[in-house]
C-alpha cells in the first residue's frame, strides 16, 4: 500500500514522459488527473489508519543485506497528515500552473517526481532510505526553480540546492556514525529507525549527532539564522514550486526534527530545548519584523513562513503534549494557508506581472471575490478562532507555556506581529480607491481559480471547527514520542503538560 | 641448475590475447593497409576474447576458493596473482577499454593510417595495467606500470597537428617519468629494508619481524605513495591532469583517465593494504592527508574552470581523494566498487564531451553546452545523470560508492576525513550544477550536435549503469565484496 503511494507518482511521471511533447494542451490536464490517484490512495490510507501509537501498514524488503539497508516503510500519526497534505497540494499546484507555457511536459514530470520523493521522506523508516528521498527531492525542485522561475532563477536554484545539500551532507555523516556505532554494538548492520534509536551513545557524541541532524533540518525549516535561501527560492520559484516549497518541503525540516532528533537523541534533545526554543522564537519575531517591511508580496509571504515555522519548532521542543500535537497540526495548517497565499499571489501576478505592494491599491473594489479569498486566508494565517491556524497556534502556545514560559510570552508577540504585517499588506493592496489605471481593468477570479481555492478553504474551515478529526489520529503518536523521551531520560513533562494531565483535571475536579 | 618457472597460461591469458591483438593490428596494417573497420574488428575480437579469458579466470578463482587452495592462484613462481581482486580489476580495465575504443572510434578512424597505432597503443596500455593489477612482485608491478604509462604518453600526443596535444604529451611524459622514478626508488628502499620484493613475502615479513630501524622503509612507503598518487592524479601530484585532459584527444582521454585510476588504485590497495597492512599506523595518516587535500583542492579548483574537460580533470582529483578515503577505510569492496562506478561515469561523460565538442578538438568550453537541453534533450539528460552520479546524488551509483567508502573510513576511525569528504562533495555539487545550469537554464545558440552511433552506445550504457547500480547496487557490491586480494 505505502509502496504504491510512492510509486504511483513515479508511474504517473513515466506515463507523462510517453506523451508527445508537442501535445501541450494534454500535459496539465493529464498530470492533474494522474495526481489525483495518489490523493485518492492517501485518502484511503487516512480512512483505514487506526488512531494508535506505533507504525502501521509497515512494509519491509531487503535492499542490500550486508549493509543492512532496507526498503522499510510505515506510517504513524506524525507522518499521516503530511502524506495527505502532500497528495492534496500536488493536484492544486499543477492546476495553478496554467501560466507555464514552455516545456510543460517536463514540468509535470518534475512535479510528480517531487511528489514521490516527498511522500518517500515521510514514509521511510530506514535512515538510508530516508536520506535517499531527502536528497533526491532536491533535483526536481532545483529544476522547477531553475527552469521555470523568475529572473534570478539560476541564482536562487543553486543557492537552494547548495544550502540544503550542505545540511544533508553533514546529516549523512551523522547517519553513518550512528550506523557504525550500531553495528559495533549489536554485531550486525542496520539503518532501521527503531534499531538506531537503541544505540548507546556517549553524551558527547549524542550532542554532535544531534547537531548534525538538527542542522540539516534547521536549514530545511528554515530556522533562523539558516533561512537566507528561502526568500530567494520562494520569490523566483513558479507558483506551483512556491506552493510545494512552503506547503511540503519546509515541513521536511520540522518533521525531521520531531521524528528523528527527538527519538534518536532524546538526551541531547532535552538539553537542546533552550537553544532550539530560542532560535525558534528569534525566527518568529525576526521573520515577522522583516515581513512587515517587505515591498514584495511574495517575499512577504515567504518571510511569514520563517515566522510561522518558528512556532512549529517551538512547539516541538516544548516537549509537551500540546506542543507536539500543535506542531504536527500546524504543519498541515501552514501548508494549507501559505500554499493558498502563494496561489493568490500567483494569480495577481499573472494579471499584473508585478508583485510589488505599491503597485496595487483598492483591489477589493475591482476584484471582490479575490479580496474575499485573500482576507480569509490572512485570517487563517493569523489564527482567527474557528479557522485552522488558531488550533495549531493555540495548542503550541499552551503547550510551550508549561515548559518555556518566557519564550512563549515573546512568541505570542509574533501572533500580534502576524496580524500587523498581513493586515497592513491587505490594507495597502486591497482597501482605498483603485488609483492606478492598470488596476482598474483587472478581472476577478475565474471559475477555475475559485475551484482551486475552494478545497483549501473547505479544509481550513473543517480543521478549524473539527480539529478532532486530525488530532485523534495524531495524539497517540505524539504521546508515544513523549513516553519514549520520559523513558529514556530523566526528563519528566511538568504538569499539566501531558494530555493525561488535562483529561484527569477534567474528571477529578 | 636453473629450473624454468612453472607456466600458468590462464593467469596471463587476457594480457597475452590483447598483446597478440595489438601485434596483429600493427602487422595487418603494414601488410594489407585495410579499412579502419577491419582493424576495429580485430580489436573488438581481441577484447571479446580477453573478456572471455577473464571470465575463465573468475571461474578458476571460485574453484580455488571452494577447494580452499589459494596457493593455486599464485603463478609464475609468485610473480603473478590470479586472485579475485586481480580479476575484478581486469574486468574494470577491459570494460573501460571497450567503452574507450567505442568513444574514440570516430577519432581513431579519422587518424587514417595512424589509426592502427592508436588501437595497438590502447590494447598495450590495457595489457600493462592489467599486469600491474595482477602482479605480486613490486618490480613486475613497475614493469606493468611503465608499459601502460608509456602507451598513454604516446596516446596523449597522437593529434600531432595540435600543439596542445604535443604539450599534453610532453608534460605527461616528463612528470610521469618522475613519478615512475619515485615509485621505483620507493620499491628499492622497501627492498633494502625488508629484502623482499613479492607482496605476499613482504606481508609475511612484517608478520614475523619487528623492524628496529624502519626509516628506510618509511621513506620507501612515502615514495611509493607519491608515485602512485601521480598516476591517479591525487593532490598535490595532480598538476599534469588538467592540461592532459584538455590537450589530449577527447576521444581517448576518458579511457586514459579511467584505466590509470583503476590500475593506480588497485596497485595502491595491494601494496598498502596487503603488503604493508601491518604498518598502517605509518601510511594511514599520509593517505588520509592526501585524500583530504585532493578532495578539497579538486572540488574548489573545479569550481573556477571554464572548460568542461579541465573541470572533469579537477573532479578527477576530487574523486581520487574519495577513493583514497576508501583506502583509508581499508576495504577493497568499497575501493573496487567506486573504481568501477567512476570509470563508467567518466567514460560516459567524455563520450558526451566528444559528442558536443568533437573527437579531436580541444574546444570544450562550458559555453558549448548552453541550451543543450533544447538542442539535444537526450544528450543533456544523459549528461545530467552522469554528472549527478559523479556528484554522488542518491539513486545514482555514485551515491552508493561514496556511502561505501565513507562508512569504511568512519569504521576505521577517520571521522574527520569523512566530515571533510561530505563537505567536499557539497562544493563539488556546485560545479556539476554549473554545467547543468548551462544546459538547462541558458538559451541555445548552436545546432544540435550530431551523435556518432558508437558514442551514443557508450553514453546510453553509462547512464543505464549509473542508475541501475544506484537503485540495485547489490549484484555489483557482491562482486566487489568477493573480489578479495590474497
Amino acid at each position: 500500500m505505502l509502496t504504491a503511494l510512492i510509486l504511483l507518482p513515479v508511474a504517473a511521471a513515466v506515463v507523462m514522459m510517453v506523451v508527445p511533447a508537442r501535445r501541450q494542451e494534454l500535459h496539465l490536464p493529464l498530470g492533474i488527473a494522474l495526481s489525483v490517484l495518489p490523493l485518492a490512495l492517501a485518502g484511503y490510507v487516512f480512512w483505514i489508519f487506526e488512531p494508535a501509537p506505533g507504525f502501521q501498514l509497515v512494509e519491509l524488503v531487503s535492499w542490500y543485506e550486508p549493509w543492512g539497508i532496507n526498503w522499510f516503510l510505515g506510517i504513524d500519526g506524525i507522518s499521516l497528515p503530511m502524506v495527505v497534505l502532500t497528495t492534496f497540494l500536488v493536484p492544486i499546484a499543477l492546476a495553478a500552473s496554467t501560466s507555464i507555457k514552455t516545456k510543460t511536459k517536463e514540468f509535470v514530470v518534475y512535479i510528480l517526481l517531487l511528489e514521490a520523493g516527498m511522500i518517500g521522506v515521510f514514509l521511510a523508516l530506514d535512515l538510508f532510505l530516508f536520506f535517499v528521498f531527502f536528497e533526491a527531492i532536491l533535483i526536481p525542485m532545483y529544476f522547477i526553480i531553475g527552469i521555470w522561475g523568475g529572473e534570478r532563477r539560476v541564482y536562487a536554484a543553486v543557492k537552494f540546492f547548495i544550502y540544503t545539500a550542505l545540511g544533508s551532507a553533514l546529516m549523512l555523516g551523522g547517519i553513518i556514525a550512528l550506523a557504525v556505532s550500531y553495528s559495533s554494538q549489536f554485531g550486525s548492520p542496520s539503518f532501521a529507525f527503531g534499531d538506531l534509536a537503541s544505540v548507546d551513545l556517549s553524551p558527547g557524541s549524542e550532542r554532535w549527532l544531534f547537531a548534525s541532524f538538527a542542522l540539516a533540518f534547521a536549514i530545511k525549516v528554515p530556522l533562523f539564522p539558516f533561512h537566507t535561501w528561502l526568500p530567494d527560492a520562494h520569490v523566483e520559484a513558479p507558483t506551483a514550486g512556491s506552493v510545494l516549497l512552503a506547503g511540503v518541503l519546509l515541513k521536511l525540516g520540522t518533521y525531521g526534527l520531531l521524528r528523528f532528533n527527538l527519538a534518536l537523541f532524546p538526551e541531547a534533545s532535552v538539553e537542546a530545548v533552550p537553544i532550539m526554543g530560542t532560535l525558534a522564537v528569534v525566527g518568529i519575531i525576526y521573520g515577522a519584523v522583516v515581513a512587515i517591511v517587505q515591498p514584495d508580496l511574495k517575499k512577504l509571504v515567504a518571510y511569514t513562513s520563517v515566522s510561522h515555522l518558528g512556532f512549529i519548532v517551538l512547539g516541538t521542543f516544548a516537549l509537551t503534549s500540546g506542543g507536539l500535537q500543535g506542531a504536527v497540526i500546524q504543519n498541515v495548517n501552514h501548508g494549507l494557508t501559505t500554499g493558498a497565499l502563494f496561489l493568490l499571489v500567483g494569480m495577481i501576478y499573472e494579471r499584473r506581472h508585478t508583485k510589488k505592494i505599491e503597485d496595487f491599491g483598492g483591489l477589493q473594489k475591482v476584484m471582490p471575490i479575490y479580496a474575499g479569498f485573500f482576507l480569509f486566508m490572512i485570517f487563517a494565517s493569523i489564527g482567527l478562532p474557528g479557522l485552522n491556524g488558531f488550533v495549531g497556534e493555540f495548542l503550541i502556545l499552551i503547550g510551550s507555556y508549561t515548559t518555556l514560559p518566557a519564550l512563549t510570552v515573546v512568541a505570542a508577540g509574533g501572533v500580534i506581529l502576524a496580524a500587523i504585517y498581513l493586515l497592513w499588506a491587505y490594507e495597502r493592496v486591497f482597501t482605498g480607491v483603485p488609483d492606478k489605471e492598470e488596476n482598474k481593468a483587472l478581472s476577478d477570479l475565474s471559475a477555475r481559480e475559485i475551484s482551486l481555492l475552494a478545497p483549501i478553504v473547505a479544509l481550513v474551515l473543517v480543521l478549524g471547527l473539527f480539529p478532532g478529526i486530525l488530532l485523534d489520529k495524531i495524539s497517540p503518536s505524539t504521546e508515544a514520542v513523549l513516553d519514549y523521551i520520559e523513558d529514556q531520560t530523566a526528563y519528566v513533562v511538568p504538569e499539566p503538560g501531558r494530555l493525561a494531565d488535562v483529561y484527569l483535571a477534567g474528571e477529578d475536579r | 641448475m636453473i629450473t624454468p618457472p612453472e607456466v600458468s597460461w590462464i593467469a596471463i591469458a587476457p594480457d597475452l590475447i590483447l598483446a597478440l591483438g595489438a601485434a596483429v593490428v600493427l602487422l595487418v596494417e603494414v601488410q594489407w593497409k585495410p579499412a579502419a573497420r577491419v582493424l576495429g574488428l580485430v580489436t573488438a575480437f581481441s577484447l571479446v576474447l580477453a573478456v572471455g579469458a577473464t571470465l575463465l579466470q573468475k571461474l578458476a578463482v571460485e574453484d580455488a576458493m571452494l577447494a580452499a587452495d589459494p596457493e593455486r592462484l599464485v603463478a609464475f613462481s609468485g610473480m603473478i596473482l590470479m586472485d579475485g581482486f586481480a580479476v575484478f580489476s581486469r574486468f574494470a580495465l577491459l570494460g573501460a577499454t571497450v567503452l574507450g575504443v567505442l568513444t574514440g572510434w570516430r577519432y581513431i578512424e579519422g587518424l587514417g593510417r595512424r589509426g592502427a597505432e592508436a588501437l595497438a597503443l590502447i590494447m598495450l596500455a590495457t595489457v600493462g595495467f592489467s599486469i600491474m593489477v595482477a602482479s605480486n612482485n613490486l618490480v613486475m608491478m613497475f614493469l606493468g606500470l611503465e608499459v601502460g604509462s608509456i602507451a598513454l604518453y604516446v596516446l596523449a600526443g597522437m593529434s600531432r597537428e595540435r600543439p596542445e596535444s604535443d604539450e599534453a604529451a610532453i608534460k605527461y611524459f616528463l612528470l610521469g617519468s618522475f613519478a615512475s622514478a619515485f615509485f621505483v626508488y620507493g620499491v628499492a628502499l622497501i627492498y633494502a629494508g625488508t629484502g623482499k620484493l613479492a607482496i605476499l613475502d613482504i606481508r609475511a615479513f612484517f608478520d614475523q619481524f619487528i623492524v628496529t630501524s624502519p626509516t628506510v622503509i618509511y621513506i620507501g612507503i612515502g615514495l611509493v605513495i607519491a608515485g602512485l598518487g601521480f598516476k591517479v592524479s591525487a593532490a598535490p601530484f595532480h598538476s599534469w591532469a588538467p592540461d592532459v585532459y584538455q590537450g589530449a584527444p577527447a576521444g581517448v582521454v576518458g579511457y586514459m583517465a579511467a584505466v590509470a585510476k583503476i590500475a593506480g588504485f588497485a596497485a595502491m590497495a595491494r601494496i598498502l593494504l596487503t603488503a604493508l597492512g601491518d604498518l598502517d599506523s605509518i601510511w594511514l595518516p599520509i593517505v588520509a592527508a592526501l585524500a583530504a587535500l585532493s578532495m578539497f583542492v579538486g572540488s574548489t579548483l573545479a569550481l573556477v574552470q571554464g572548460d568542461v574537460r579541465r573541470m572533469l580533470a579537477y573532479s578527477g582529483v576530487a574523486h581520487a581523494g574519495f577513493i583514497m578515503t576508501g583506502v583509508v577505510g581499508g576495504e577493497t569492496q568499497g575501493i573496487l566498487f567506486y573504481l568501477a562506478v567512476y570509470a563508467v561515469q567518466l567514460l560516459g561523460a567524455f563520450a558526451v564531451v566528444v559528442a558536443v565538442s568533437g573527437a579531436s578538438g580541444a574546444r570544450s568550453s562550458i559555453d558549448d553546452y548552453r541550451g543543450l537541453a533544447r538542442r539535444s534533450p537526450g544528450l543533456a539528460g544523459s549528461f545530467t545523470v552522469l554528472l549527478l552520479g559523479m556528484a554522488g546524488l542518491p539513486l545514482t551509483s555514485g551515491f552508493i560508492a561514496k556511502f561505501g567508502v565513507f562508512t569504511d573510513a568512519w569504521n576505521s576511525g577517520y571521522e574527520w576525513l569523512v566530515v571533510v569528504a561530505v563537505l567536499a562533495s557539497v562544493i563539488a555539487f556546485a560545479f556539476y550544477l554549473r554545467i547543468i545550469v548551462a544546459m538547462y537554464m541558458d538559451e541555445a545558440e548552436e545546432e544540435a550536435p550530431a551523435l556518432v552511433p558508437t558514442v551514443r552506445w557508450v553514453v546510453g550504457l553509462a547512464v543505464v549503469a549509473t542508475i541501475a547500480w544506484g537503485i540495485f547496487p547489490g549484484s555489483l557490491l557482491d562482486l566487489a565484496a568477493n573480489a578479495l586480494a590474497l
